[in-house]
Order: C-alpha cells, then sequence, then structure tokens
C-alpha cells in the first residue's frame, strides 16, 4: 500500500539532471556468438581520473548475455593483460594495437577471450559551484542543523569504441550530464541528490547498447 | 602526603593519556598489501637471482615533516611480492637469494638487486585537485655470476586514485601505493629490454648460445 507513496517521495526528494548523448558512428556493431566487448577507463590524464565505479556501472549495464553482449569487467581484463593495459602503456590510438599484437602471448590471450570491441570511456565527473551553508549544533537539549546548502555537479565523458578484429574506429560518443543537489536542513538535513553520474552512465549504456546491437534498437 | 603523590601520579598519567590521544590522532599508520598479476608476454632466455635485502623486504617510509601530519607508510610486503612475482615470470629461471653475494648458486648468469631510492606523495589538500598522488623511485642493479656490476638503472612508478569513491586517507593512499607498484612493475617488465648494457648482455648471451647450438651440431654431423 505504502510503496507507490514510498517511490513517489524517492522521485520528488532526487535532484534534476539532463543527460546529452552525442554519437559518431563509423560502422554498425556486429556481435557475434562467443564475442566479447571490453570497457575500460583512461587514467593517463594527471588532473583527473575516469572513475572505475562509472566503468564498473556502464559495464552493469551493458552486460547482457541473452542478447548476446558479453562485458570483460575491467579489473578482470587489466589483470590478465597485464602489464599491457596499465595507464602508462595502454594503447592511446588504434593503430598502436599492431604494435601490441605483435607480442604472440597478448594476441593469444585477446583471442582466447573472444574480444570484439574495446571501449575506451575518458572523462570525469566534478563539483562545478556551491553555496548556502548548514549549521548544526548539540546541546544538553538536543541537537540540530539549520541552513540550506546547494551544489552543481558535471559529468563529461566520452567513448571511443575500437574493433579490435578489424583494428579500426567504429565510433565515438559523449555523455554531458548536469544536476544540481539541494539540501535543506530544519532540525534534520534532507538531501535531495541529483544523480549526475549515475544518469550519464546510463545514457551511455543505452547509446552504446544501441551501437553494439543495433538490431535490437530497431526491434524496440 | 602520601595521597598528593598518588594524586599528582593520577593527573601526570591522564595529561600523559591526553597527549597520547591527540598524537595518535594527528598520525597515520599505512600498511601496504598487494597482489599483482604475473605479466604477459615471452620470457628472457636467462637465469636469473633475486635479491630482496631485508630493508627492501620490511620498507617504511616515515614523514616527519612540521608541516605535515605524522605518517608511516609500510610498503615491504607489497613490493615484495611486485618483484618475485614480476621477475618470477620474466625470465626462464629465477632463484630468490636469501643471502648476496654469498652462496650464489652456480647456474645464476645475472642477479637483479632493487633499492627504495625515494618515495613521495601528496594529498588533496597540498595540491587542491581531488587525487591522492604516489611517486616512487627504485634503484636496480644487476650483477653477473662473478660479482660485476652490469647494468644500473632507475625506475619511476606514479600512482594517483580520486578521494570520491574511497573512505578514509589511509585506503586512498593505500590505493594509490598499489597503483604506483603496478607502475613499477610495468616499467620494469617493459623497460628491462631497452637498458642498453642489459640489452648487450642478453644479446651476448644469445651469441654464445647459439654458437654452442652450432658446436652441438657440428659436433653430431661429424
Amino acid at each position: 500500500m505504502f510503496k507507490p507513496f514510498i517511490v513517489l517521495i524517492l522521485i520528488f526528494l532526487s535532484g534534476c539532471t539532463t543527460v546529452v548523448i552525442d554519437e559518431y558512428r563509423r560502422s554498425d556493431g556486429e556481435l557475434a556468438a562467443g564475442d566479447s566487448v571490453v570497457i575500460l577507463g583512461r587514467r593517463h590524464s594527471s588532473d583527473y581520473e575516469t572513475e572505475p565505479n562509472l566503468i564498473a556501472c556502464v559495464g552493469r549495464e551493458l552486460h547482457n548475455p541473452e542478447m548476446g553482449v558479453n562485458i570483460i569487467p575491467e579489473k578482470e581484463f587489466v589483470d590478465i593483460m597485464y602489464p599491457w593495459f596499465e595507464p602508462r602503456t595502454a594503447p592511446m590510438h588504434v593503430r598502436s594495437l599492431d604494435r601490441l599484437m605483435e607480442n604472440r602471448e597478448v594476441r593469444e590471450k585477446m583471442e582466447a577471450y573472444g574480444v570484439k570491441y574495446i571501449v575506451w570511456i575518458d572523462g570525469s565527473t566534478e563539483t562545478t559551484a556551491s553555496a548556502g551553508s548548514i549549521s548544526c549544533t548539540i546541546s544538553t537539549g538536543g541537537a540540530g542543523c539549520f541552513g540550506f546548502g546547494t551544489w552543481d555537479k558535471e559529468s563529461d565523458y566520452e567513448a571511443s569504441v575500437w574493433d579490435f578484429r578489424d583494428r579500426e574506429l567504429s565510433g565515438k560518443l559523449s555523455a554531458d550530464a548536469k544536476g544540481t543537489s539541494y539540501m535543506p536542513a530544519i532540525v534534520i538535513p534532507i538531501p535531495l541528490i541529483a544523480r549526475v553520474q549515475n544518469n550519464a552512465c546510463k545514457g551511455m549504456a543505452v547509446q552504446l547498447q544501441q551501437f553494439l546491437i543495433p538490431a535490437a534498437a530497431t526491434s524496440s | 602526603m602520601m595521597y598528593r603523590i598518588k594524586e599528582a601520579s593520577t593527573f601526570h598519567l591522564a595529561i600523559v593519556v591526553i597527549i597520547s590521544v591527540l598524537l595518535a590522532a594527528c598520525s597515520h599508520t599505512v600498511q601496504v598489501e598487494g597482489r599483482y598479476p604475473s605479466p604477459v608476454g615471452q620470457q628472457l632466455p636467462l637465469s636469473v637471482g633475486i635479491y630482496l635485502s631485508e630493508d627492501f623486504k620490511n620498507y617504511t617510509y616515515q614523514e616527519e615533516s612540521e608541516d605535515r601530519e605524522e605518517w608511516k607508510i609500510n610498503t615491504g610486503r607489497a613490493q615484495e611480492s611486485l618483484f618475485e612475482t614480476v621477475l618470477g615470470s620474466m625470465f626462464l629461471n629465477t632463484v630468490s637469494l636469501s643471502e648476496y653475494p654469498q652462496d650464489l648458486p652456480a647456474n645464476v648468469e645475472l642477479v637483479i638487486v632493487p633499492e627504495v631510492r625515494e618515495l613521495q606523495f601528496t594529498m588533496p589538500r597540498e595540491t587542491r585537485v581531488n587525487i591522492f598522488e604516489v611517486w616512487i623511485k627504485y634503484d636496480m642493479n644487476a650483477y653477473d655470476s662473478r660479482g660485476n656490476q652490469v647494468a644500473s638503472w632507475v625506475i619511476t612508478a606514479y600512482g594517483k586514485t580520486p578521494t570520491a569513491f574511497l573512505q578514509s586517507q589511509e585506503k586512498a593512499l593505500t590505493q594509490a601505493i598499489n597503483i604506483a607498484l603496478r607502475d613499477a612493475g610495468a616499467t620494469l617488465y617493459t623497460g628491462f629490454g631497452k637498458v642498453p648494457e642489459l640489452q648487450a648482455f642478453l644479446s651476448g648471451k644469445l651469441r654464445s648460445a647459439s654458437l654452442q647450438e652450432f658446436k652441438v651440431k657440428s659436433i653430431k654431423a661429424e
């Protein structure tokens, strides 16, 4: 009886987020039975790092063996291929894959795992602005907070899809998400959180699914 | 009189306890543990001895700067695990040496001895960037079976981790150190063959091996 009420409260209590997805497609995805997709985060920049939880989220959303999308988790793949996909050694361009594949052991491992696509995600989520203040006090009579806080978050991610077998860039897509979170506090602070990174993840996962299995997108 | 002494000692004890608690609140201890994957690639045709000194295996970095809180970072066990895993997979045959240069096994062609030269780290509030960063520098030494130095080179490693998804400074720093150690392993593995002295040593060994093979074949043919 209370379930719809709780859902409504949860929707009401979350901040608003807008997500913009852009796509550039050179070729349609073609996943055969037994093919795998690897989603990796770029970690070479000095002032930000693509969050591992974002990569895990996209992987979780995309993984669907019934539809033929088999995702190899990032940590597992990077460990299997150590040290060739570390921030220092990872190929930065598709053409660098040719040089990496000259290593017989690396090539055999990639083939054994049936890697068809490597998706590189580069970007991060940052707090761009914040305002307001909340003060809390504790006394013998009790405790409480009063005030109002707000902060903006922005996600900016770009995914490059590499066709490992054909050694070509299959396409690129970008996800920009913005959202404002609020926290009014009248005795108890009530966080109204905008799930900016989570929405960027879901937006990217949907677009990547359409990219990798176009047949599923047209049928739905 | 006795009462006074007792009272004074209780008071002093309380002060000591309070000061210890306050000091402990400002000091951080990090024990880095890690398991590292074996590198993928061809093994080099060498029989190598690995000597990790006690100082290396128990390495603890201690920061006693006035501008910073006290940090004790023990990377000994983690770097022992890393170097044994990476060097153990790099060569056809490896032997862990408990002593060096004494008791060197006869079949060892090259002995590798790593040493920590430097460890540095920065916290987000120091750089105003939302990441923990770690740099580690290793001095690598390689000796031949007679104890002569074949090569000496430096490995620099870097690791960073954002603060957002981690709970404490200690955990964040541990993760950044683990990333730096993985980077050290990657640099060691991919850079070994690029050190000119080692390149020369390796090609010399390959030449003598092929000469030996040729001699065996010619004797058989006769």
